[in-house]
């Protein structure tokens, strides 16, 4: 997976083979670095700590492996005092919607240019499998969804998507680590788009991961093109429309379709960059 | 009151006089019992006497409140307003003013009595008259005095028609005017000049008058600044920033440097320069905010897991809060590590006439050790060297990406995960700060050179243990150490230690954290003594002055 691309570096990724981070790792490295033209020295990569967090290291940009929840605030920091850097903040689920929850909200708020990257693999996989806030939890015997493990236990689940479309974020979007050509074409978009973007990539943890979590994340799938009908889960009775991502209320009413029932892969939302 | 005293303050620092101006405040947001005192001095800016001249209480009925730090004493001049509370002596001296009256009758609103007051107090020290009412016309600063001159004038004419006394304060040794800042302003003053253009923060008291200096310095200087959205990000911006090669700063009180402390754990492993000033006050948790104390010192030396070295200052005047500051931003770009500056509510919040000069002698800017690009294969962040300190580039800069973690890492920075690379991360982190045990200038001794008996303070409390010595004429029979850099402690310190029967640790904190951290890093007399106890009320010149003369006796 490590290609010859001039962005990567020759350290070997610790990821477990068949791993999604292996896919992000791929599309930055191969396909948006280049197709931006970017200088590897233009760019700073601040992620947390978790498996997604391990990226930097492999990556020939600037890098920084910061702490739990806070690449958000470092990232910021660089890029007010450094403009000219494309600034990148990676990390897990539990990185932005457990620890660093907080520091989401006014991210956006500030929308500097920043690239937020949230690799949701529906589990804390760097410390063995412990439930995170976008563990879709289940009644015991459900094969699909990792088993409850609060007492009682505690539903729903944060929905990434429908978080960012919430806080109205500039740019937000989903993509799959497993379809790189998709994530590549998302990720190129965010980091052109000259404001805050939000991307949830979804990604498969294959050791944590119940074996059918993902199988059924990519067959429920619904991929949003610009200018085409929305395809909409059958229950909720509501007639399609055609895809626009400059429209915040059409962004929410996706949102409110549980990621359980149809992820929504693509551009939910453009909005403005910074006035 | 706090109005009061700073229009009066300006007045008499435009004669040529310096003071101080600490505040008390309770708990209140607003309105409730404030008060400050005020010192005249002819040339230098003295702490206020524990006893006052003169007393001005507007409203005699909550001065309960404050009056554990005020004091009074049978000659000081009391002019009063409100009730008395029935079992309260006034002094003999003591007189009951309308101020609001007069201010009504004069102005229409009782809300100039604080213009009334001043005439009267400006009139009682006495302030020259003259070069007041010029003042008034002139400064800008004086200008709500200039718009309400009858009430200032009907304030002078008080002093004759109830005889009140008139002090005697001779003329300025220098009159040319005093410039008037308090601790917090002079840190912010300090981080400037040594080069800081960046600042991230989150309010609390007694700090965020740092944030509001430095949102105004940045500004016209195209700096960055930024509230935050809590500490955990203010002290996290300002890593990022600084890794760009920015000098950046943050400033908070203890709750803050609490949350801080991950990020100061992550400069330390990772050798990214960061400056965190600590204003101190009274712990644990919310404990008494607007109140000094010096209890964060354990947290700033050895707060955090996993053994993260770190160099940390402490301030003692207003001089050394802007000199410090400097010196930490210095500090921390040269020996790529965090520092933290440690200041207190009353450095922080007490205002100083003092001349300019003593402000403009700032330390040289150090710059950070910089690749010259002669590396073969990759650029090694944490080269290895004897010193401990490897070049740092920034990031952007062409040619040297690089890409570190708090990991315990190799010298280019990659992860690892084995005793030898743990222990050299370990040492190279501690032996780059050794050479600031040779910074002697940052350790200051006075009084009596050969003296065998020795006192040692930090901070705010060696101020008052300094103006002690020489009120009770000590300073030929006693000597006083006062460490500026207290981690690493200087060895200059050991020395003064070295020559002593007997010591005296002077500390505003009740458990005596300074003793315990003297204890962890030298060799102290046998005879060591210990003077300690809770902020809350700062010490007073009467309280040391016995325990420094029981000390001084004993020999
Ligand atoms: C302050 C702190 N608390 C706990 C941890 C332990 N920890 C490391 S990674 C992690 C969670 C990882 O989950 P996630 O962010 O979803 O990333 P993933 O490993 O799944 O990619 C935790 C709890 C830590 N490193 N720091
Ligand atoms: S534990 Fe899961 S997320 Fe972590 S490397 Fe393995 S597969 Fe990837």
């Amino acid at each position: 997976m490590q290609g010859n691309s001039k962005f990567t570096t020759d350290l070997k990724p610790v990821w477990c083979r068949g791993c999604g981070n292996f896919g992000l790792y791929a599309a930055l490295t191969r396909n948006v670095f280049p197709s931006l033209g970017l200088e590897k020295d233009k760019i700073f990569v601040v992620s947390g700590i978790g498996c997604a967090s391990r990226i930097p290291g492999y990556m020939d940009t600037y890098g920084l492996n910061g702490l739990h929840g806070r690449s958000l605030a470092i990232a910021q920091g660089a890029k007010l005092a450094r403009p000219e850097l494309t600034v990148l903040a990676v990390g897990g689920d539990g990185d932005f919607f457990s620890i660093g929850a907080g520091h989401l909200p006014h991210a956006v708020r500030r929308n500097f240019d920043i690239t937020c990257i949230m690799v949701n693999n529906f589990v804390y996989a760097l410390t063995k499998g412990q439930t995170s806030p976008t563990t879709p939890s289940a009644p015991p015997g459900d094969s699909t969804f990792l088993p409850s493990r609060s007492y009682p236990p505690v539903n729903p689940l944060l929905d990434m998507l429908s978080y960012s479309v919430s806080t109205e974020a500039s740019f937000i979007a989903q993509s799959l680590s497993t379809d790189i050509p998709h994530l590549s074409r998302i990720l190129t978009e965010a980091i052109a788009h000259p404001g805050f973007s939000l991307v949830g990539v979804l990604s498969p943890c294959v050791t944590f991961n119940p074996p059918h979590l993902f199988a059924s994340i990519k067959d429920n799938a619904s991929y949003l093109v610009e200018g085409e009908p929305v395809k909409l889960p059958e229950t909720t009775g509501r007639n399609s429309w055609l895809h626009d991502p400059g429209d915040m209320a059409h962004a929410m009413a996706l949102a409110r379709i549980p990621i359980t029932e149809m992820p929504f892969l693509g551009v939910l939302y453009r909005g403005a960059g910074p006035q | 009151m706090v109005l009061l005293g700073s229009l009066l303050q300006r007045l008499a620092a435009l004669q040529g006089y310096c003071g101080q101006m600490p505040r008390y405040y309770g708990a209140q947001i607003r309105g409730g019992a404030t008060a400050i005192r005020l010192s005249f001095d002819i040339e230098r800016p003295s702490l206020p006497h524990d006893i006052p001249d003169i007393l001005v209480c507007f409203d005699f009925s909550q001065y309960h409140e404050i009056e554990d730090e005020l004091g009074l004493g049978a000659k000081s001049a009391v002019l009063y307003d409100g009730l008395v509370p029935s079992h309260f002596l006034l002094p003999d001296t003591s007189l009951p003013v309308n101020f609001d009256e007069i201010s009504q009758s004069i102005t229409g609103s009782p809300r100039n009595k604080n213009i009334v007051a001043l005439g009267t107090l400006a009139r009682m020290l006495p302030l020259s008259m003259d070069d007041a009412r010029a003042a008034i016309d002139e400064d800008g600063e004086l200008r709500v005095v200039q718009r309400n001159l009858p009430a200032f004038l009907a304030g002078v004419e008080l002093v004759d028609g109830l005889s009140l006394p008139v002090l005697e304060l001779s003329p300025a040794a220098d009159q040319r005017p005093r410039v008037l800042l308090h601790g917090n302003s002079a840190v912010a003053e300090g981080a400037v000049r040594a080069g800081c253009r960046a600042f991230f923060g989150y309010p609390i008291t007694p700090a965020s008058e740092i944030m509001q200096a430095m949102e105004e310095a940045l500004g016209p200087l195209g700096g960055v600044y930024l509230q935050a959205e809590d500490e955990i990000a203010s002290a996290g911006m300002v890593l990022g920033a600084s890794l760009t090669g920015m000098r950046a700063l943050t400033a908070t009180s203890g709750p803050g440097l609490d949350l801080m402390t991950e990020m100061l754990g992550l400069a330390s492993a990772a050798e990214i320069p960061m400056v965190i000033v600590d204003v101190q006050r009274g712990g644990p948790s919310t404990g008494i905010p607007s109140k000094s104390e010096q209890s964060d010192l354990g947290h700033a030396v050895c707060g955090g897991h996993g053994d993260a070295p770190r160099a940390v200052l402490a301030a003692w005047d207003i001089e050394s809060c802007c000199r410090l500051a400097s010196e930490s931003v210095n500090i921390a770009e040269e020996f790529q590590t965090p520092v933290i500056l440690l200041s207190d509510q009353w450095l922080g919040q007490t205002v100083i006439a003092v001349h300019e000069d003593m402000l403009k002698a700032g330390p040289a800017l150090r710059q950070r050790k910089r690749p010259l690009g002669d590396h073969q294969g990759p650029y090694q962040r944490y080269a290895w060297s004897d010193d401990g300190i490897s070049p740092m580039a920034n990031v952007g800069d062409k040619g040297f990406t690089y890409q570190t973690s708090g990991l315990t890492h190799d010298e280019e920075g990659r992860p690892a995960f084995d005793f030898q690379a743990h222990q050299r991360c370990h040492e190279k982190r501690h032996r780059k700060l050794e050479t600031l045990k040779d910074r002697h200038d940052l350790v200051k001794v006075m009084g009596a050179e050969d003296s065998r008996a020795g006192i040692i303070a930090w901070g705010s409390t060696a101020q008052v243990v300094i103006e002690v010595m020489y009120d009770l004429d000590l300073q030929k029979q006693v000597k006083i150490c006062l460490p500026e850099l207290l981690c690493p402690l200087p060895n200059k310190v050991q020395e003064f230690m070295d020559n002593l029967d007997t010591l005296l640790v002077v500390e505003l904190d009740f458990s005596g954290q300074f003793h315990a951290y003297l204890r962890s890093c030298l060799e102290l007399p046998a005879r060591t003594r210990i003077y300690a106890r809770a902020g809350g009320r700062p010490f007073s010149r009467t309280e040391l002055a016995g325990v420094l003369t029981e000390f001084a006796d004993a020999g």
